[in-house]
């Protein structure tokens, strides 16, 4: 009946159905590249996959430095309501210990977002699991631990906030450790809540690789306590040790008085902090004379028995006066040694010419860096021959006008006795992947050949009579031959000789036929006692008895220094101070590392997902097609597709995972 | 294939199954949205089960004697107006409006049956041998008829829906036969009341187009004059509506004017259904397979957002097949209102067609961005059980009207 009305309802319906298709044309063919682009953008977030740390291991494979799986909670103030705020502060205060008052002051803070527990270990985080509240979340914050705290801290260094090294072997070889970070391509819903993992676009992280160090943990304890044990005893402002294996150049010990924590290195002082070891510079004093002779002994210019006249304790040399501490009249060139005379020291140098003695000193690697592998390593000051006074050769012969480190000492003293040969020093002795296999393993490296092996083993002679019959009897040892030599410089205070402060020091070695250790010690400005024989022997002494009742046998019979390599890095616990049960999961883990590979993905049935970490099952879920729904975080202990059952693309399967229960650090 | 003549002569099989087929689709795509959504895991098999409500009722109004709608019609207006009452007394309320009966868990909106009484009052009034539209008179009687639900829907307030109720008494009157005069008397109020949300230059430029409109009608000036206060009354009466309206229907309004200014805040879901339709492209990203719905990119997605998982899973092809059976659905109410004979019914027919047409326009209007998001379903395919009932009632009214058309012609 209405013909014409009905044409113009068509028309109008036409018109609104051309519309909607040109629109839909518009939005689903035109732009669709940019809507598409635009979806996947707020779909998907690229995360980043930290990669591990690499641990540290002494020589014998005990683990020094770990990383522990703390996580960190952060709030959103603005999405948090005010009840909820309460709600949290209650519920973080019952975990946490702290009161309800500290939390609620945290939140009152006018930020946009606040953390409100930094690092908070597995154990406490794991009771948060099913705690949710909008606006808090949490993020993986790994705490590097160094287990034994302050043992081995001035070798080991630390991380600062951003997780990377800031001294020691951590800095040294960050890179090495770092491990290459990977990423992954995350699908999120509307509320940021993971997915699933885009398996195509996941870039796997290279885990860090980990060190085994040169270093013996039970030396470096031994060394530590003594250095410590001296400090009180004899008073001084710092005491520094190195033990070296004078046959390849390897630290086993390296320790400042005093030491710090690096699972707390903010709380010490920058000071307190410093390897002085190897960046603090002395005059070496006494210690020094043994390359003054060794020098000479090898351009045989002079032989032990040589004579010279010590002039009673007072020498007038080119109008500067020498002195002895004890008063001699004519000495053999051993005596000049053994009984450490500068006068006498003083007039044999005069047999080598400048150029040659500076060579010698020079090769023994004086004025010069060591090399060794920790960051922040001083040269010391040698001048050379052209701008020497008259009387520089002499105060030289005797270690005075020359700046050292105490590692240059060592690293020379190990070539003094080895047999003439200078190694470079080092404390990583081979890198390793997380399954043992050797990266890179650091051989000893030759530097070159200071003094004929000849002269070596007459130098050898001269030191072990230090001991017995010198200056150094109070580092002597019934049942070993020891040798080494004494050092007591006043210091350079102001420009001035200071009649008051003194380095004393003491550089052994033993067994004395064929040396397996070196060992420097220098106490700072002792206040009891100031001769090196006095003060650094005795502490030499209580280090190198210590040493050897560990293992007796090891020193009586000349054996290879090699000691058989095992691939077996299970992780000891030496250090049984504490009721903590051995960190062994280590090997379980890296069973379980690869699992997920192993997967049958063709067969279309559902694998059993149990005991899968949670990236793992992420990662098996995503390559099967389906999706998957995440409940807590862990391992895999429930999942919602029966195993063996077939599997439709695309089906939700939710996984349920629980922390496992670890007592103690664990270990990744 | 062998059509049954007879049933095809007894059942519309053109209305019936493209509608099926709608409601097949519905659930396909509520299955879809509600697959990897923990609070929605059971609206798949709720959808199942008022579907089949649905189609019992559809035969139910089907079998009726088709004369029987006559004497219901006041009635059902009056029972309408009633629950529209009550819902505001005790009405449950979701999302800031008062819309819901909750009978034994069992929900309904009293908005959606209104739609239906509205229509047959409406068409008894209009189909009266008196009634002259002519008149300004009966003009404001039908107006009153179709506008006192409104203000009850408003009150709740509902938007979306007394947005219908506009569309169901524009097209009747239209069907009656109104002047344009008359049209322009209807519709000048409703443009002024849309061009006041815009801001008050849009609101002068309005009033100045009528005040031409009402010279070029020609009309003495003091019609012309209460024409006009109409319209100024119509365009405060707006702004007031609009203060009244709660925060979300005002920032849903807002949000229309620039979705892209507060892209997280209001204008998000406008955004996110044509980023989800959009990268849906030509051939769709497959059945589960978009991430925009897997993802629960937009917020209860089987209700009034249900296109965009056609859009998004089924592509271009699979949206327009549904824009189609759509326009094949009203093309053949049309035919079947121009067909038939009696006014009562053809009326009750467009009315019908009004309702499906204005949901379908503002519905996929909104999620392809030509519309502002207002929350009204997609008819057949929304998820939600009156609404469902409520046009599978109306569809039986057509078939039913289709079932007797020879007695009538």
């Amino acid at each position: 009946m209405n013909n014409s009305r009905a044409i113009w309802i068509i028309i109008f319906v036409f018109i609104a159905f051309a519309t909607l298709v040109a629109r839909l044309f518009d939005i689903q063919i035109i732009r669709s590249e940019e809507l598409k682009y635009y979806a996947k953008r707020q779909q998907t977030i690229v995360e980043k996959i930290r990669a591990d740390r690499g641990l540290i291991y002494d020589r014998n494979n005990v683990l020094l430095a770990y990383n522990r799986n703390d996580v960190s909670f952060f709030l959103d103030l603005r999405m948090v309501s005010n009840k909820n705020k309460i709600k949290i502060a209650k519920k973080f205060s019952s975990v946490f210990g702290e009161t309800i008052r500290h939390y609620e002051d945290l939140m009152d803070a006018s930020g946009k977002t606040i953390c409100i527990e930094k690092k908070a270990p597995s154990e406490k985080s794991n009771l948060l699991k099913n705690f949710k509240v909008a606006g808090l979340f949490h993020r993986e914050d790994p705490t590097r631990v160094y287990y034994y705290k302050d043992l081995a801290s001035y070798v080991l260094g630390y991380v600062g906030s951003d997780y990377h090294g800031v001294d020691g072997v951590s800095k040294y070889y960050d890179n090495v450790l770092s491990g290459q970070d990977g990423s992954m391509v995350v699908l999120r819903d509307a509320v940021g809540d993971m997915i699933t993992v885009e398996e195509k676009e996941t870039k796997p992280a290279v885990p860090g690789i980990s060190l085994v160090l040169t270093i013996d943990k039970n030396y470096q304890q031994i060394l530590e306590e003594e250095l410590n044990e001296g400090v009180k005893k004899y008073g001084g402002k710092s005491a520094a040790g190195i033990i070296m294996d004078p046959n390849n150049g390897e630290i086993l010990a390296l320790a400042n008085s005093g030491g710090f924590n690096p699972n707390k290195y903010w709380s010490y002082s920058d000071t307190a902090r410093r390897d002085r070891a190897i960046t603090d510079t002395y005059e070496p004093g006494s210690t020094f004379k043994s390359f003054s002779m060794a020098a000479l002994l090898d351009k045989n210019l002079v032989n032990e028995n040589d004579e010279v006249f010590a002039e009673n304790g007072k020498y007038k040399f080119e109008n500067v006066f020498i002195t002895d501490a004890h008063k001699s009249g004519w000495l053999s060139a051993r005596q000049v040694i053994e009984e450490s005379s500068n006068i006498g020291m003083s007039k044999l140098t005069q047999k080598i010419d400048d150029d040659t003695f500076y060579k010698y000193l020079r090769a023994f690697g004086f004025g010069n860096y060591t090399s060794i592998d920790l960051p922040g390593e001083v040269s010391g000051m040698l001048r050379k021959p052209n701008v020497w006074t008259p009387v520089s050769k002499a105060f030289l012969s005797f270690g005075y006008g020359l700046s050292v480190t105490p590692i240059q000492i060592a690293t020379a003293y190990c070539a003094l006795v080895n047999g003439g040969i200078l190694y470079q020093p080092q404390v990583v002795k081979k890198e390793i992947k997380r399954d043992g296999t050797i990266v890179e393993q650091d051989n000893p490296i030759q530097v070159r050949r200071v003094i004929s092996a000849a002269t070596s083993a007459r130098i050898r002679q001269l030191l072990i009579d230090v001991v017995k019959e010198g200056t150094g009897t109070e580092a002597s040892l019934e049942n070993i031959t020891i040798g080494g030599k004494t050092g007591t410089s006043q210091k350079l205070i102001d420009g001035h000789y200071s009649k008051e402060f003194y380095n004393s020091s003491f550089v052994g070695f033993f067994p004395a036929e064929n040396p397996k250790i070196v060992c420097l010690i220098l106490v700072n400005s002792p206040t009891v006692g100031r001769y090196g024989g006095l003060v650094a022997a005795p502490i030499f002494k209580n280090v190198a008895e210590r040493i050897i009742s560990m293992n007796p046998g090891n020193f009586e019979n000349y054996q290879s220094p090699n000691q058989p390599e095992g691939q077996d890095f299970k992780i000891v616990n030496a250090g049984n101070t504490n009721n903590k049960p051995a960190l062994s999961q280590d090997k379980e883990l890296s069973n379980t590392i690869n699992q997920s590979n192993n997967v049958d993905i063709k067969s279309g049935l559902m694998p059993d997902l149990s005991n899968y970490s949670l990236r793992e099952a992420i990662s098996v879920i995503s390559r099967l097609g389906l999706k998957c729904k995440i409940n807590g975080s862990g391992k895999v202990v429930s999942q919602s597709i029966t195993p063996g059952i077939s599997i439709h693309k695309g089906a939700l399967c939710v996984v349920v995972c629980k922390e496992p229960d670890l007592v103690g650090a664990s270990v990744y | 294939m062998r059509i049954d003549y007879k049933l095809n002569d007894k059942l519309d099989l053109g209305l019936f199954i493209p509608t099926l087929i709608l409601f097949g689709i519905g659930l396909v795509a509520i299955y879809s949205s509600t697959l990897n959504n923990p609070h929605a895991g059971g609206n798949f098999h709720k959808q199942v089960i008022w579907g089949i409500g649905a189609i019992i009722t559809f035969f139910i109004f089907y079998s009726l004697p088709t004369n029987s709608f006559k004497s219901l019609a006041i009635p059902s207006y009056i029972g309408s107006i009633i629950l529209l009452l009550v819902v505001l007394a005790i009405g449950k309320r979701v999302y800031g409006a008062k819309s819901w009966l909750g009978i034994e868990g069992l929900g309904f909106q009293p908005s959606e049956f209104a739609k239906l009484g509205t229509i047959m009052a409406l068409s008894i009034f209009l189909s009266r041998k008196n009634t002259d539209l002519e008149t300004f008179k009966d003009i404001l009687i039908s107006l009153a008829i179709g506008l006192i639900p409104v203000a009850l829907i408003l009150v709740e307030p509902d938007l979306g829906t007394s947005f219908v109720f506009f569309g169901l008494i524009l097209i009747m009157l239209f069907w009656k036969g109104i002047s344009l005069f008359g049209l322009f008397i209807v519709l000048s109020p409703a443009i002024i009341a849309i061009s006041s949300l815009f801001g008050i230059y849009y609101l002068i430029a309005s009033l100045i187009l009528v005040v031409v409109c009402l010279f070029l009608f020609k009309k003495d000036i003091f019609f012309s004059g209460s024409i006009f206060a109409l319209n100024l009354a119509s365009g405060f009466f707006t702004k007031y509506v609009y203060d009244i309206l709660s925060e979300h229907q005002q920032t849903r309004i807002r949000s229309f004017i620039n979705p892209w200014a507060d892209p997280l805040g209001a204008g998000y879901n406008a955004i996110q259904a044509k980023v989800a339709v959009g990268s849906g492209g030509l051939f769709g990203k497959g059945f589960l397979a978009g991430n925009q719905t897997q993802l629960q990119f937009i917020p209860e997605q089987w209700t009034d957002f249900i296109f965009c998982v056609i859009g998004e899973e089924f592509g271009f092809i699979g949206a327009v097949i549904v824009l189609g059976l759509f326009l094949y659905l009203f093309i053949r109410l049309l035919k079947i209102a121009s067909s038939t004979k009696d006014e009562f019914l053809s009326l009750t027919i467009i009315g019908i067609l009004g309702v499906y047409f204005i949901h379908f326009m503002i519905n996929v209007g909104m999620v392809v961005g030509v519309m502002p998001v207002i929350g009204i379903p997609l008819p057949f395919l929304s998820y939600g059980g009156s609404s469902l009932v409520v046009d599978m009632m109306m569809l039986g009214i057509a078939a039913n009207v289709f079932r007797t058309r020879k007695n009538y012609t």
